[in-house]
């Protein structure tokens, strides 16, 4: 479903991911741990593009994105995103913050968008408030929002940039509970997050990054249990006790 | 006593009182006009001021500094006597709406481009990863949320775009401006011309100063 | 006999030597004793026509032959020709510099009008000159007639304006005036095609004359320049008044006129 082929990326000087080759198969749960600055973010945001690698090519669903003049905006409409800081569009309500997209973009009816809008809704377990504005949320609503948001374009991937990190500590379980849900079903899902009881119970494979190269890459109980690379032993000492 | 004031100028200017009207009506024509040409070059140059795209913004800076650093009478002359030289001949109103208008169309623009740049970037980002491109998120995500922003400073401009266009007078453009000059340096009753020409400017841009002040304290109220 | 007449005489020439002074004393009235007091003559001229008020470029120094009358009524006034405060002036200001008593006397090529004598005290002229018209040599104009339908750039104080517009109605043509600031503007427009003709009077037209350009042979109304002042400085004006007849017919008025080549 993604493939990820001789991937750099560069700020100026700063080299942020290093020649990154990664693949991840249709329904697959794949989860990026490493500390920060590692280029995990980059990593995430090079899939649909937020970030444009400085060389090296993207693949998603069969098409280059990389490529000249690739259908980027084609293909974006199929990568829902989940960003760490919610990213809510403050001028609308909750609900035409679901069916903005599918309805300029997608072209779906507004009644369509609407209806499978509050059934999203409802399963993040916000229908209630599907008319106030994401001011009046709490960040653990806003972003259930978020998640219901772009699944909403029915996309057939899910992406994760540290969905919980801007959270308070109690609101963190209700967004988890949600991803969860989610990963219960067939669509392919990249999360980068620090959430490791997640990355146990739902990732299917992990993988770890530091400055800009991919150390570990495996099955969870192959990370937490087995680390091959002193980096990932250090890492995992500091965070686990 | 006969003073610049003196009771039979004011009558004077009374029978005379439609050479006032009819430049007030070309005046507020021209703002209009003017306005609409200085918000669509605003719009267009503020976004591509807040672009990415490297070209877009060096023809941005271009415009709005070259605009911004030059007097607009030597604009306004430049069309009125320059373009003759190379055979496009605007007719006068033409001359004061392009002229006007792309003079605060400049500042509009500096205008516009704060107003995007004051939006967190993660708003286009979420926009462009629903598959969005850059004018559709500029269009329903980033500009509605920049209105807000941007509306006070744009009233005002609208008030300074309609007391420019009395450079017109300098290109015998028919304006307020100029009838008040026409009409006051011939018979030199420039007391009562001066005065009623003030007041006319006055009903123009006070209403639309009122609407900047209002604005600025909801922007305050709602931040 | 002899005695008596002489006494007689006496008292006559003191008596009237009383009467003279006294008519000096009077004479003074408040605005002239101002000036007086403050030593210098405040007088607006033209900067930007050659041969009446001109600055020169290179040495930024004001002259023409209507600096040369203000002189002649510094003279008059203060007893030295140079105590002279000059200011350009243009047809927008010259009248409210008068009125707010920044200028004792306007000297700038100033028509005489019915409708500015009801505001303003003019002398009588010292010059006078018809309307002519400036054209382009290329369309070949042959006189106003010609310029039916056409636009013509007159200056911001309708003189010329209603004397072409006389012209043309006496023709049967019609023309539009466009009306602009200054004469390097008229100019500018003229050299641009923005209008046909450049009207204003003949002396004043003739600085602006070159290679591409012709003063057409007519002569409209002629414009009569008069020395303005403020309406209620009456005694000014008479003092002024005197000067200009007194100049006029002692052919000095003449002389000068010669001199600048305005005849």
């Amino acid at each position: 479903m993604i493939k990820l082929e001789g991937v750099h990326k560069h700020f100026g000087h700063l080299q942020v991911l290093k020649e990154i080759d990664l693949q991840v198969a249709t329904g697959e749960k794949l989860v990026v741990i490493g500390p920060s600055g590692s280029g995990k973010s980059t990593l995430i945001r090079c899939i649909n593009l937020l970030e444009k690698p400085s060389y090296g090519r993207v693949i998603v669903d069969g098409v280059e994105i990389t490529a000249h003049k690739a259908p980027v905006h084609k293909v974006r409409q199929s990568i829902g995103m989940v960003f760490q800081q919610f990213n809510l569009y403050p001028h609308k309500t909750v609900l035409e913050n679901l069916t903005l997209a599918p309805t300029l973009i997608r072209k779906v009816s507004r009644e369509e968008a609407e209806s499978t809008g509050m059934r999203y809704l409802e399963r993040v377990g916000l229908k209630e408030k599907a008319g106030a504005y994401p001011s009046q949320l709490s960040g653990g609503q806003q972003q259930r929002v978020a998640i219901a948001r772009a699944l909403n374009m029915h996309p057939k991937i899910m992406l994760f940039d540290e969905p919980t990190s801007a959270l308070d500590p109690e609101m963190i379980k209700e967004v988890l509970d949600v991803m969860i849900d989610l990963a219960h079903e067939g669509i392919t899902m990249v999360v980068v997050t620090h959430e490791m009881s997640f990355a146990k119970e739902v990732g299917d494979r992990v993988i770890f990054m530091d400055e800009g190269v991919i150390l570990e890459d495996g099955p969870p109980e192959h990370f937490f249990n087995n680390p091959t690379q002193e980096r990932t032993k250090a890492f995992l000492s500091r965070i686990l006790r | 006593m006969v003073g610049p004031f003196a009771w039979f100028k004011w009558e004077a200017l009374l029978k005379d009182g439609n050479v006032f009207i009819e430049g007030f009506g070309i005046t507020a024509l021209v703002a209009v006009l003017a306005l609409g040409v200085a918000l669509a070059l605003g719009v267009i140059f503020g976004m591509l001021g807040a672009s990415h795209w490297k070209f877009a913004k060096r023809a941005s800076r271009c415009y709005v500094e070259f605009i911004q650093n030059t007097p607009l009478v030597i604009q306004v002359f430049f069309l009125y006597n320059g373009l003759p030289k190379i055979g496009i001949v605007l007719p006068v109103l033409w001359v004061g709406v392009i002229g006007v208008g792309v003079y605060h169309g400049a500042y509009i623009a500096e205008v516009i481009r704060a107003g995007i740049q004051a939006i967190p970037k993660g708003q286009r980002e979420a926009a462009l990863s629903q598959g969005f491109n850059y004018w559709e998120a500029m269009r329903y995500i980033i500009l509605p949320q920049a209105q807000r922003i941007v509306f006070p400073p744009l009233t005002n401009q609208a008030v300074f775009l309609i007391k420019n266009t009395s450079v017109m007078a300098m290109v015998a453009g028919g304006d307020l401006m100029y009838r008040a000059d026409s009409w006051s340096s011939g018979n030199i009753y420039y007391g009562p011309a001066y005065v009623v020409t003030g007041l006319l400017y006055f009903i123009l841009c006070f209403p639309l100063a009122q609407l900047a002040r209002h604005l600025e304290r909801r922007a305050e109220v709602s931040a | 006999m002899k005695k008596w007449i002489s006494i007689c005489a006496i008292l006559v020439l003191s008596g009237s030597f009383l009467v003279i002074s006294s008519l000096a004393a009077t004479n003074d009235a408040p605005e002239v004793k101002a000036i007086k007091d403050r030593g210098v003559l405040k007088v607006g001229v033209k900067v930007d026509v050659p041969n009446f008020g001109y600055r020169d470029p290179k040495t930024n120094k004001i002259d023409g032959f209507e600096i040369e009358i203000a002189r002649v009524i510094a003279q008059k006034i203060l007893g030295n020709k140079n105590k002279l405060a000059l200011q350009g002036v243009t047809a927008k200001t010259r009248g409210p510099l008068l009125d707010n008593n920044e200028l004792d006397l306007v000297i700038a090529t100033f028509t005489i009008t019915e409708e500015r004598k009801l505001s303003y005290n003019f002398s009588d002229p010292y010059f006078t000159d018809g309307v002519g018209l400036l054209v382009k040599k290329k369309p070949g104009y042959k006189s106003l007639k010609d310029l039916d339908g056409k636009k013509i750039g007159v200056a911001q104080s309708a003189t010329s304006r209603a004397a072409v517009q006389a012209e043309a109605d006496k023709l049967g043509i019609k023309v539009e005036f466009l009306e602009f600031a200054t004469y390097p503007e008229i100019k500018a427009a003229l050299d641009s095609g923005r209008v046909d003709g450049f009207s204003v009077d003949v002396a004043i037209l003739s600085g602006y004359v070159d290679k591409s350009t012709v003063i057409l042979p007519e002569r409209f109304s002629p414009q009569n320049y008069g020395v303005a002042s403020k309406k209620s400085n009456e005694g000014l004006a008479a003092l002024v008044n005197e000067t200009i007849v007194g100049l006029k017919n002692s052919g000095q008025l003449d002389k000068l006129i010669k001199k600048w080549k305005l005849k």
